[in-house]
C-alpha cells in the first residue's frame, strides 16, 4: 500500500510544501509591513526598481519552466537528446536569470540601497553626507600616504598631518598637486557647516563651528538693526508728513531679513536665533532647507568637477535625501529576492548534475529530472508572485 | 510503483499553448503598469495584477507541476501548508499591519516636532536633530 508515486516525488512534494510556508513567511512579512506602513519608497528614483528587467526575467523563468517539461516529457518518451538539449535552454534561461539580478543588485548596491545604510529623515541624510564625505576624505589620505621603512600606517589625524607637512616641502608636481587636493577636501570639509556634533544631552546633532554660529549672530543682528532703524525712520517720515500736510513718503522697500540657515545650527543656537525671525517656524525651515540644499548640491558638484579629478576620484558621496522605509524596503526586497535566486542556484546543480551524465542520460534519470522540474516550477511560482508585488504595485 | 500522471488516462497537457498562455498574462502585466494612469487608484492596480499572477500560478501548478491530474493525495499534502502559510500574515496583522493607535515613528513626526516647537522654554527635545 501507499500513495502511488515514487517516493522521490512525495519527497519532494513534502520539500515544497515546506517551501510554501517559507516563502509566505517572506512575502506575508513584506505585506504586512507594507501594509501597515504609513509610506514606502515608490519613486524609481529611490528604488531603482526596474520593470521591465523584473518583466524579462519573469519570461525568461516562464520559458525555463516549459522547457523543463519539455525535458521531462522526452525523458518519458526515452529521446533523451531532446531532454538534454532542453535542459540546456533551462540552464541558460537560469544563468540569464542570475546575469538580470546581478545588474538589479549592482544597480542598488552602487546607490547604496542596502538595509541599514539608508537615511530616512533629513538629519540622518546629512548625517550620511558628512559621514561619506568623511570616507572619501580618509580612503584618499591612505592612498596618499607613504608608509616609513617600518610599513606601519598610522592613524588618520596623523596621516593628515604629515601629508600637510609633506606639502610645504613637495617639489615633485604631480605629488604637489595631490597633496593640495587632499588639503582641499580636507579643508573643504572642516568649513562646512556640515558637523556631526554631540550635545550636552549626548544626542547627535548636525552643527556649524562656533565661529561661523557667532558669525552668522552678529550678521543677523546687524540686518534686523538696520531694518528696525530703516523702518523707524520711514514711520518718523510719515508722523512728520502728516503733520506737515504733505504727501507720505514711499515705503524704501527695506524689509525683514531673510532668516539665514538655521538647520546647520545647534538646537540651543536656533532656539535663541528663532524668536528673533517674525516668521512662522515653517517658512524658517522651508528657507533652512532651500539654502542648505544649494550649500550641499555645490559642494558636491565642486568635489565632482573636473577641475577637482583628484579628489573626484575618491569622491563617493551620494546626494542626501531622506527616504522613508527605505531600510525596511530595502530589507524586504533583498530577502526575498535573495532567497529565490538562492533557489535559482540550487535548480542550475540539480540541472547541471543531470546534463553531467551527457550521453549516459538514461531512463534511471527520468524521476530525478521530474522532480528537479518541480523544484523549478515551484521557484517560478515564487517569482510570478514577486514579480507584481515587488515590481509593480507601488503605493 | 505506477505514475499517477503516466498512467494513460489522459494524454499530455498542452504544454505550449500553457506556455503561450503565460506569456500572455505576463504581458497585462507589464501593460497593466503601462497604463498605470488610465487605472483609478492603487489598489484596483493591484487587484487586476494579483489577479493575473494567481491565474499564471494556477496554470504552472495544473499543467507544468501536473496537480490536475494527481489523485487525492495533493489535498492532504497541501492543504496543511496552505493554512500555516495564511497563518503568519494574518498573526502579524493586528500589531504591525493595522494600526489600532497612531504611529510614532520618527520618519513622520520630524516635520510635526519642527512646527509644534515652541518659541522659547525647553525646545531641546522637540528640535531637528534629535
Amino acid at each position: 500500500m501507499g500513495l502511488a508515486i515514487p517516493n522521490s516525488k512525495l519527497c519532494m512534494w513534502l520539500f515544497l510544501g515546506t517551501e510554501i510556508m517559507f516563502f509566505t513567511a517572506f512575502i506575508g512579512t513584506y505585506l504586512v509591513l507594507r501594509l501597515g506602513s504609513p509610506d514606502w519608497p515608490s519613486d524609481v528614483a529611490d528604488t531603482h526598481i526596474n520593470v521591465r528587467l523584473g518583466g524579462l526575467n519573469t519570461f525568461v523563468l516562464i520559458f525555463s519552466s516549459y522547457m523543463v517539461v519539455v525535458a521531462h516529457e522526452a525523458m518519458t518518451l526515452k529521446d533523451f537528446g531532446k531532454a538534454k538539449k532542453s535542459l540546456w535552454i533551462t540552464f541558460v534561461c537560469g544563468i540569464v536569470f542570475m546575469g538580470v539580478k546581478g545588474v538589479e543588485y549592482y544597480g542598488k548596491i552602487s546607490h547604496d540601497i542596502v538595509p541599514g545604510h539608508i537615511a530616512e529623515t533629513e538629519d540622518q541624510a546629512l548625517r550620511k553626507l558628512v559621514n561619506e564625505f568623511r570616507e572619501s576624505r580618509d580612503e584618499m589620505g591612505r592612498a596618499l600616504f607613504v608608509p616609513g621603512e617600518d610599513g606601519e600606517v598610522p592613524d588618520l589625524s596623523k596621516i593628515s598631518v604629515a601629508l600637510r607637512g609633506e606639502l610645504s616641502g613637495a617639489t615633485d608636481e604631480s605629488r604637489k598637486a595631490d597633496l593640495q587636493a587632499f588639503v582641499k577636501l580636507e579643508d573643504r570639509l572642516q568649513n562646512s557647516f556640515l558637523i556631526v556634533e554631540t550635545d550636552p544631552e549626548g544626542h547627535q546633532i548636525l552643527s556649524s563651528d562656533q565661529a561661523r554660529i557667532e558669525a552668522a549672530r552678529v550678521a543677523f543682528s546687524k540686518l534686523e538693526k538696520a531694518a528696525t532703524a530703516a523702518k523707524e525712520l520711514h514711520a518718523a517720515a510719515i508722523a512728520k508728513a502728516a503733520d506737515e500736510n504733505r504727501e507720505a513718503p514711499a515705503d524704501p522697500g527695506i524689509v525683514d531679513p531673510v532668516p539665514p540657515t538655521t538647520i546647520g545650527l545647534s538646537a540651543a543656537v536656533r532656539r535663541e536665533l528663532l524668536p528673533l525671525f517674525e516668521a512662522s517656524h515653517e517658512s524658517v525651515d522651508r528657507e533652512a532647507g532651500h539654502h542648505l540644499n544649494l550649500h550641499i548640491t555645490g559642494l558636491l558638484d565642486e568635489m565632482r568637477s573636473e577641475e577637482n579629478a583628484r579628489i573626484a576620484a575618491f569622491f563617493s558621496v551620494h546626494d542626501p535625501h531622506p527616504i522613508k522605509y527605505g531600510n525596511v524596503f530595502a530589507s524586504t526586497y533583498f530577502i526575498m529576492t535573495g532567497f529565490h535566486a538562492i533557489h535559482v542556484i540550487v535548480g542550475l546543480i540539480l540541472f547541471a548534475i543531470v546534463l553531467k551524465q551527457g550521453p549516459a542520460l538514461d531512463e534511471k534519470w527520468t524521476d530525478f529530472v521530474e522532480n528537479s522540474g518541480l523544484y523549478w516550477h515551484f521557484v517560478d511560482l515564487v517569482w510570478i508572485f514577486l514579480f507584481p508585488l515587488i515590481y509593480i504595485i507601488k503605493f | 510503483m505506477a505514475d499517477s500522471h503516466d498512467d494513460g488516462h489522459h494524454s499530455h497537457p498542452p504544454y505550449l499553448i500553457i506556455f503561450w498562455v503565460l506569456c500572455i498574462f505576463t504581458g497585462l502585466s507589464w501593460a497593466a503598469d503601462e497604463l498605470q494612469e488610465f487605472i483609478p487608484n492603487m489598489g484596483v492596480l493591484a487587484v487586476i495584477v494579483l489577479a493575473i499572477a494567481s491565474a499564471k500560478a494556477l496554470c504552472v501548478m495544473l499543467y507544468f507541476m501536473h496537480l490536475k491530474f494527481e489523485r487525492n493525495w495533493k489535498y492532504v499534502l497541501l492543504a496543511p501548508t496552505f493554512i500555516l502559510a495564511c497563518g503568519l500574515p494574518l498573526a502579524l496583522l493586528p500589531d504591525v499591519g493595522v494600526h489600532y493607535y497612531d504611529i510614532d515613528v520618527p520618519q513622520n513626526s520630524i516635520a510635526d516636532r519642527v512646527a509644534e516647537m515652541p518659541e522659547d522654554g525647553d525646545a531641546e527635545s522637540h528640535a531637528p536633530g534629535h
